[in-house]
């Protein structure tokens, strides 16, 4: 079958590669129908989170129809429509058991890795480096989905595979930010990233009775987006004082919540992006963490700081001093999808939620390469690039 | 500098130093006389009755292999200590438990996907020693 493949550090190509195969009996094999990029995925394109290999196929937001099934699976069957979470949960241990699946103790087959970086092991994740499990990904004709009664959702008719695609992950790691991170009826919440994640989490916010919702970027098409399908405020961080224009909008106490989904290749238009970056380069920190630290620095004392953006290991200056003085709570989680995408496509049957202007780009899988490199170059304005099959 | 080759002076040491540390955990050494201790989210009384399953039970002969209640409603914990002079190595001990777990809680021990996609190249070595024995490694 046909797939792209991560070839090397920024090298990616559309290759041949064998069909995946029934492994575990829980196990389904989806013929992909959508599937989209990710700005994590360009973290494992740029080479900052170390552990792919020449071959691995890319991909972990996606939806298909089930084509074959294994022996134990019971809640679906060939010809389904679905949707899957990105994260892999067995659905049985005890972190499934408390909702937190991307946290599964069974999902992830290289557990040494990230118990070596990290102390602890998440979950696998498909088409996201071996250190997460080296699960083949879905930009691909079909992928292998394992523990398919636990994370594969089956879509309403209602809702179009065009919206539904991003139940996967963008929509459920948005909603999770705005949940975990305790929105409120009345709060005031900032979002960092006006990305796809980001536009969720916003959304969720507003659906969740925050009384204001302001979102932070630098492109205008996004902002843009974010007025007109999210209906959230927005600021322009390169035109605008973020910290004092956030304190004006809530009254001069500061957001309740604020939520970061930027990550670990953050832009920002101060004197400190240049800081990171050499900081980054120098390898004395592995990730640039500037909208976090903005975040902690703009939020309420007493408030709440969600990181949704992804990181791999180590930042520099860290206000611990404004986290512990403010007396702020600090949380962050790859995706507990499962716990939000039934709730999510019932939202999208309902028109609360919508999805469909994410997709920019729509393009065959043939032409991946050449849309990661416009998603990467923010070209044409592009938001998220979706591959056909 | 050009991003790639600062992606890589940054990815490049990170690699090689996790899957070194992953490989050296693995390894048997110098003898290993602490627990290796998991959790497993069944209940004590179940996890006495039953037969332990998988690689614990093959070991279970040249090791020891203790089961507690763990606080708050968290299962089981089960502990397995290396005598002097055992064979079994804390690679095959930490692939026992893991398995053990998975066994218990999910009914299954998930397997990697495949056929693999991938092609070994210079770079790939470390990463494909520390994954190919995934399970004996880190930190359990």
């Amino acid at each position: 079958m046909k797939a792209l493949q991560w070839q090397g550090v920024n090298k990616l190509a559309v290759g041949q590669v064998p069909d995946p195969e029934l492994r575990n009996p829980g196990d389904i094999i989806v013929k992909v129908g959508r599937t989209v990029t990710c700005g994590s995925d360009l973290h494992l394109l740029g080479g900052y989170i170390p552990f792919m290999e020449k071959g691995d196929v890319l991909g972990h937001e996606f939806l298909g129809e089930v084509v074959e099934a294994g022996p134990d699976v019971r809640r679906h069957r060939v010809g389904d429509r679905v949707v899957v979470s990105s994260f892999i949960s067995c659905g049985n241990c005890w972190y499934c058991d408390q909702k937190l699946f991307s946290l599964c103790d069974n999902g992830n087959t290289n557990p040494a890795i990230t118990e070596t970086l990290w102390g602890q092991a998440p979950s696998g994740c498909y088409g996201y480096s071996h250190a997460m499990g080296g699960n083949a990904g879905s930009h691909a004709e079909y992928i292998r989905v394992p523990f398919a009664d636990v994370g594969a959702f089956t879509v309403p008719d209602a809702v179009s595979d065009e919206r539904a695609l991003f139940a996967s992950d963008s929509a459920s790691t948005g909603w999770m930010g705005a949940d975990l991170g305790g929105v409120k009826p009345g709060d005031v919440v900032a979002v960092w990233g006006a990305g796809a994640v980001g536009q969720m989490a916003a959304r969720a916010a507003v659906l969740l009775g925050a009384d204001r919702v302001i979102v932070i970027d630098r492109f205008d098409n996004r902002l843009q987006q974010v007025e007109r399908f999210v209906g959230a405020e927005t600021l322009n961080y390169e035109r605008t004082d973020v910290a004092g224009e956030l304190r004006e909008r809530s009254g001069g106490r500061g957001p309740d919540v604020c939520i970061e989904a930027v990550g670990m290749e953050a832009h920002s238009s101060g004197p400190q992006f240049g800081y990171d970056q050499i900081k980054q380069q120098l390898r004395l920190q592995t990730d640039r963490p500037t909208a976090v630290r903005e975040a902690v620095h703009a939020c309420r004392k007493g408030g709440s700081v969600f990181v949704l953006g992804v990181y791999a290991g180590f930042v520099d200056k860290f206000p611990l001093g404004a986290l512990m003085n403010k007396g702020l709570t600090m949380r962050g989680a790859q995706m507990h999808g499962q716990r939000y995408i039934p709730m999510l496509l019932e939202r999208m049957a309902r028109g609360e939620l919508t999805t469909e202007h994410l997709a920019t780009h729509v393009m065959p899988l043939d032409q991946a390469p050449e849309g990661y490199r416009m998603f990467k170059e923010k070209e044409d304005d592009c938001v998220r690039a979706v591959f056909i099959p | 500098m050009s991003r790639t080759k600062i992606a890589f002076l940054i990815a490049v040491p990170l690699a090689a130093g996790a899957a070194v540390a992953a490989r050296r955990r693995s390894r048997p050494g110098a003898p290993d006389n602490r627990r290796h201790v998991v959790t497993v989210f069944r209940p004590l009384a179940e996890v006495e009755s039953t037969q332990l399953p998988g690689s614990l039970s093959e070991i279970a002969g040249d090791v020891r292999i203790s089961l507690s209640a763990a606080p708050g409603g968290r299962g089981t914990e089960i502990a397995v200590r290396i005598p002097d002079g055992s064979a079994v190595t804390t690679g095959e001990v930490r692939r026992a438990l893991r398995e053990t777990r998975s066994l218990l809680e999910a009914g299954d021990v998930l397997l990697p996907s495949g056929p693999a996609t991938t092609v070994p190249t210079l770079f790939n070595r470390p990463l494909q020693a520390a994954t190919s024995n995934g399970r004996e490694g880190g930190l359990l």
